[in-house]
This record gives C-alpha cells, structure tokens and sequence, in this order.
C-alpha cells in the first residue's frame, strides 16, 4: 500500500465524518428529534422552547424506572400562529426521522387546527416513540424510549402498592 | 488510479446514503391512493396503524394477572396488525361509490367472504363486515362502516376469537366499531350474527352469511 492509496482513502474519510453531516445540518437537515424540530422551525417560521435541563430529566426518570423510560426529548412551541397542512406536516416528520419509524397514529382536523402524529420504532427490547402534537396555538414535540417490561414492572409495583393501602384503609 | 476510484466510489456512497433512506410506505393493504384521496377531501382523519412489533409491545402493558387484561393480551399477541380509518367529511358526497368499490375490491379474493352487508336507505347509512376464513378459522376481519359524512374502515389481520373481539375497544378508533351498538359489538351486525338471531326484520336490507366455514 502506497500513499496513492491512503490520501484519496483519508480524503473520503475525512469528507463523510465531517464534510456530510456539516452540510446537512446547515440545510436544516440531520435526522432524528433535532432534525425534526429544526426543519419545524425554519418551514412555520416558529421558534421551538427547549425544556432546560431536559438532559438530567431524562436520566432521572431513567434511574427512577430502572431503564423503563430513558431518552426523553421536549421541545414546545407556544403561540403557534402559522396555518398547517397535515399531510405536510407528516411527510416532513417522516423524512427527517428516516427510516425505521412508522406511523401508528395520524389525527388531523382540517379547521380545528389539531393535528397528532405518533410514531414508533423498534429497538430491541425498547421501543422509540416519537409524538408531534398541535392543538390550537401550543405544538409539543417529544421523544421517548421506552422498555415495557421494565416500565411495566414499575407501574405495577405502585398498583400494587396502591391496591396494598386501599385494602388496608 | 484503481484507489481514487475506489475513494470516488466512497465518496459518492456517503452523497446517495441519505437520499435511499426514505421512508417506508403504509403497509395497510388498501389502494394506498384512495386513501390519500379520501384523506385529502375530509375534514377529520384519524389513522391508526398498529403493526406486530407495537401489538406485541402494547401487550407487554397488560397484566396477565386480570382476567379481562389476560384475555386482550392472548388476543393481541396473535394478531398480525390493526389499522383504522376514520374520515369525516365537512359535506355529503364527498365520497363516492366508485371509491367505497375500490376499497371493496382489495379484498375480493376467495379467502375473503362476506359475513354482513347492512343498508339503510332512510339515513344513508351501510356497514359491511368480511371475514379472511383460513381453514375454517377467522385469520382477519375488515368492516366498512359508511354513512352519508363518514367513512370509517377497520382492517384486523391475524387468527382471531369472535367472543374476544370486544376486548379490544379500549384500541384507539375501535371503540365505536367495537362499542355495544358498533359492527362487531354484541348488539351490533355481526355480533348478532356470532350470539343472536337476527328476527326483528326492522333493518331493511341487511344480509347475514356465516362465511365458508
């Protein structure tokens, strides 16, 4: 091997690590929640209200139910004035999430200025759910992933507990 | 020159990667264009697509420990998938009937049979259940519920248990299809046809078959 061979390699290299996702996140693109909310933001003209220290919530809750919710991801607009299509809204969702995340629930009403969008996707034993969610001026956008049978395992410890103190009142 | 090419080819790669990753289409199996149509013209649209792998994990959810809870896991863990259609129209006739038979026409195959075809010509209204029969057992279920501004199609794949079926109303969209007076309810069309006889002749039009069992 020569260095004809390993210039033009480390070039390409170089060009896919840093060249590519430079380029797509200055075109409003990467994938994922943060490409979601960005290309929200640039197509209504809205600005999007990160939760702060959403970061430690989300380890939070991930410590709280032993891996149950893990992930989490906020972003709300509030005075959401611009008008939405929801077929738009929905292509828009679904290349920036790209591929692996499907639809399982689609509500939009035409006057009422309501939409919902919720998809999932698959990872191993969790499942990533992804929720846009208009409803007159305030959308919310959030991602979660979620272990059921460690979520399930905390939610029945406190229905048990709950039905423990009823029996006992 | 052999090695550029190979980096040219790389480079390439990274430029064609993300316009490949599209995403995947419905896998409802209706005419996807009638759909998008019928979704266009309405009002209102709620679209539920449930495939295996969420039924699979709605059913992690469910307590096996509860009797009612137990018997929508056993059903839901069976099933194939669940997707419903609901759209609301601002006016009548928004829809026509050459869509409702293209709509028809995906499931006119032999393992298809008709179990309920229900009209009403006072209020407009008609319900149609057809059951996919796979030897001798119901293997999924589509329902059509029309009325003069609302359109509501219920597609459930997978080997199912008619006296389980109300469990699952509590699913998003199925609750007025599954609900006591809906289609597949106990009073409903097909739930007369499964429990009760039919023999008050008030429903003009209405058929009953049981299928190819």
């Amino acid at each position: 091997m020569n260095r004809h061979f390993w210039i033009p390699l480390g070039c390409a290299a170089l060009y896919i690590a840093v060249i590519v996702p430079w380029v797509a996140l200055a075109a409003g693109g990467g994938g994922g929640f943060d490409g979601v909310v960005n290309s929200i933001e640039s197509r209504y003209h809205q600005h999007a209200m990160r939760i702060p220290l959403m970061g430690l919530a989300s380890v939070v809750a991930g410590v709280a139910t032993r891996g149950g919710v893990d992930g989490v991801h906020v972003a709300e607009f509030e005075h959401f004035s611009a008008p939405v299509d929801g077929e738009e809204l929905d292509r828009l969702v679904e290349e920036k999430l790209g591929q692996g995340w499907e639809r399982m629930i689609r509500e939009t009403s035409r006057h009422g200025g309501e939409q919902t969008l919720i998809f999932s996707h698959p990872e191993g034993n969790r499942m990533g759910l992804f929720v846009v969610d208009l409803d007159g001026q305030e959308m919310d956008v959030v991602q979660v992933s979620v272990d059921a049978n460690r979520l399930n395992e905390t939610i029945l410890k406190y229905k048990h507990r709950d039905g423990d103190e009823n029996a006992s009142d | 020159m052999k090695h550029r090419i190979v980096a040219f080819i790389l480079g390439a790669a990274a430029l064609v990667a993300p316009a490949l990753a599209q995403p995947s289409p419905s896998p409802l199996p209706l005419p996807s264009p009638v759909e998008k149509e019928l979704a266009a013209r309405a009002a209102n649209v709620t679209e539920v697509t449930l495939g295996k792998g969420m039924l699979d994990f709605a059913a992690k959810f469910m307590d096996s420990n509860d009797k009612d809870q137990a018997a929508a896991k056993q059903l839901i863990e069976g099933l194939d998938g669940i997707y419903v259609r609901s759209y609301e129209f601002d006016k009548e006739g928004q829809y026509s009937m050459g869509e409702i038979d293209k709509l028809r026409q995906a499931f006119a195959t032999p393992e298809w049979s008709p179990m309920v075809h229900e009209h009403e010509s006072k209020s407009g209204e008609s319900t149609e259940v057809m059951m996919k029969m796979v030897n001798g057992e119901p293997h999924g279920i589509f329902v059509l519920a029309a009325e003069p501004k609302e359109l509501t199609i219920v597609l459930i794949l997978g080997p199912i248990r008619m006296d389980q079926l109300s469990e699952l109303k509590g699913i998003g969209g199925l609750g007025g299809v599954m609900g006591p007076a809906g289609p597949l309810g106990p009073t409903g069309p097909l739930g007369g046809v499964q429990h009760a006889p039919h023999g008050d002749g008030k429903d003009k039009g209405k058929t009953a078959k049981g299928g190819d069992q």
